[in-house]
């Protein structure tokens, strides 16, 4: 059910079930928030259905360590989840999406019902990655899914929301990125000047909320 | 003695940092770890003017500064070798130097090696963020003093005994090559990996390309003649890490990489050759064996 790998000489890595899975998420937290108490752990980087656990080769070795994660016996329905809800106010409308209106040709359907069906859930964040702040949200509605843009954009800007495979994601700062963009939110979701830099973590739960340019232009305002 | 010292740079050299131990615990974050590429040397050159091991240093790559020093100061420069002058008088690598107030220090030619580090008794009074004055290149004005440039302007409180630091000649030290063994151990995704490229990534140097840079170094390596199957869900990767890129390139990750990546993971390079591997420039060789 886990793997426990070798990673070079100062880290593990516990491998799941490779699927993209709920269930097997809950596990990767479950690990991720026990193994946090570890003396001997420097960091870790959960991800969908992996944690890198990376220690102090001073203090512990592979096998120790192994052994002692194999005690935790975690199992996936006991883990209690206090996820919080964060309800993320994004502009679709096109100056903000420069996606969505080819998205929709490749995809079959209409820019509206890509909005629809984008605000219709509530994703897990699976994991942080790619940049600091960048939250792996899923999974997509079915139909939703799609390819990345086969020559990626040298510059995203920060807030836009994009799309690819089964996931969606914030850009939390300006970078490049290939991902398909269908809107754009007016929130900062990595600040390094708050105190709290990351309005996004690991295990929070996502919800888009569709809204007008207007209120796009409003809400920057009052961030600033 | 001890007094507020003012570092201005009158050339800002290729890519000079500030940095310390880097900072870890965010990496869950997808914060890079960040800090010294090389740490040996970094320690070594803080304990030769007698200071903590995690204080500062600036980091100087291939093509060095020039700097004015206001007040007297105790530097060391350790790792890569540069030819080194303080006022056009040459001085010496890997020792304690007094430098005089008014001087300007001025790195010369590279002779071998990529990274040097300068550090200088004293504390500096640079701005941190989470625990570190490293810059993340995602959040440049969380740490304003950290990417140096010219005419950028750092103080320090410089600080010295009359009596320096010393380095253990046992001890050991970062080496400086053009051609290095690398000691590695399979990755993850080893066994999914074909035999062909295998036997590629051991079987021959590997050149590091002109894409190198603090977060990687991609080498100039061609490890599959076909388009091996790299679909995999994205997971963590740690400085070391060797993935195999869809065109079928080696890249190794460094202190300043993404935290997950969806490449193979085909080895990972011990933390002990990790310094030496930050002292490889562009046209530099190197060959892999497992430990």
């Amino acid at each position: 059910m886990i793997n426990i790998l070798p990673y070079g000489n100062n880290a593990l890595l516990i491998n799941f079930e490779q699927k993209i899975d709920a269930k097997i998420h809950n596990l990767v937290k479950g690990y991720f928030n026990s193994i946090s108490e570890f003396e001997e752990v420097s960091y870790q980087i959960p991800a969908y259905c992996s944690v890198m656990v990376v220690f102090d080769p001073v203090t512990t070795n592979f096998k120790k360590l192994k052994s002692k994660i194999e005690k935790l016996n975690i199992k996936p329905d006991e883990i209690k989840s206090d996820s919080k809800i964060i309800e993320i106010p994004v502009c679709y409308e096109l100056e903000f999406a420069p996606d969505l209106a080819s998205l929709a040709k490749e995809i079959n359907l209409s820019s509206e019902e890509i909005i629809s069906l984008h605000t219709s859930k509530t994703y897990d964040v699976y994991m942080m990655g790619f940049l600091p702040g960048f939250p792996y949200l899923g999974e997509l509605p079915e139909g939703l899914e799609c390819k990345r843009k086969a020559t990626p954009r040298k510059q995203v800007k920060a807030g836009s929301v994009g799309i690819a495979g089964k996931q969606t994601g914030i850009y939390p700062t300006d970078a490049p990125g290939g991902w398909q963009l269908i809107g754009q939110t007016p929130l900062k979701i990595f600040d390094a000047a708050k105190e709290n830099a990351f309005l996004i973590k690991l295990g929070d739960k996502i919800k888009f909320k569709s809204i007008s340019a207007q209120t796009f232009k409003t809400l920057q305002k009052n961030g600033k | 003695m001890a007094n507020e010292l003012t570092l201005t740079f009158l050339k800002p050299g290729l890519q000079t940092t500030l940095q310390d131990n880097g900072r870890a615990g965010l990496q869950h974050l997808g914060v890079p770890v960040g800090g010294t590429l090389d740490s040996t040397s970094a320690k070594m050159a803080n304990q030769l003017v007698g200071n903590e091991e995690d204080v500062p240093v600036l980091e100087i790559t291939m093509t060095g500064p020039e700097i004015l020093f206001d007040w007297d100061a105790l530097i060391a420069i350790s790792g890569a070798l540069f030819e080194l002058f303080c006022d056009d008088e040459l001085i010496e690598n890997n020792t304690a130097v007094y430098i005089k107030s008014g001087s300007v220090l001025k790195f010369g030619k590279l002779k071998s090696g990529c990274r040097a580090y300068l550090a200088i008794a004293g504390e500096w009074k640079a701005k941190k963020w989470k625990g570190s004055v490293s810059p993340l290149l995602q959040a440049a004005d969380a740490t304003p003093d950290s990417i140096i440039q010219k005419g950028t302007k750092l103080k320090i409180h410089s600080s010295f005994l009359n009596k320096t630091g010393s380095w253990d000649e046992n001890k050991h030290t970062t080496i400086l090559s053009q051609m290095v063994r690398l000691r590695v151990t399979p990755g993850p995704e080893f066994e999914n990996i074909s035999r062909e490229a295998i036997a590629k990534f051991f079987g021959q140097g590997h050149k590091i390309s002109q894409d190198a840079n603090r977060m990687g170094y991609r080498l100039t390596t061609d490890l599959t003649s076909k388009q091996e199957s790299t679909e995999m869900i994205s997971s963590g990767i740690i400085p070391g890490t060797i993935q195999i890129t869809g065109s079928g390139q080696p890249i190794i990750l460094l202190k300043d990489a993404q935290t997950t990546g969806g490449y193979p993971r085909i080895a990972n390079i011990i933390n002990e050759d990790l310094d030496q591997l930050a002292q490889l420039k562009p046209g530099d060789e190197i060959w892999f064996s497992l430990e």
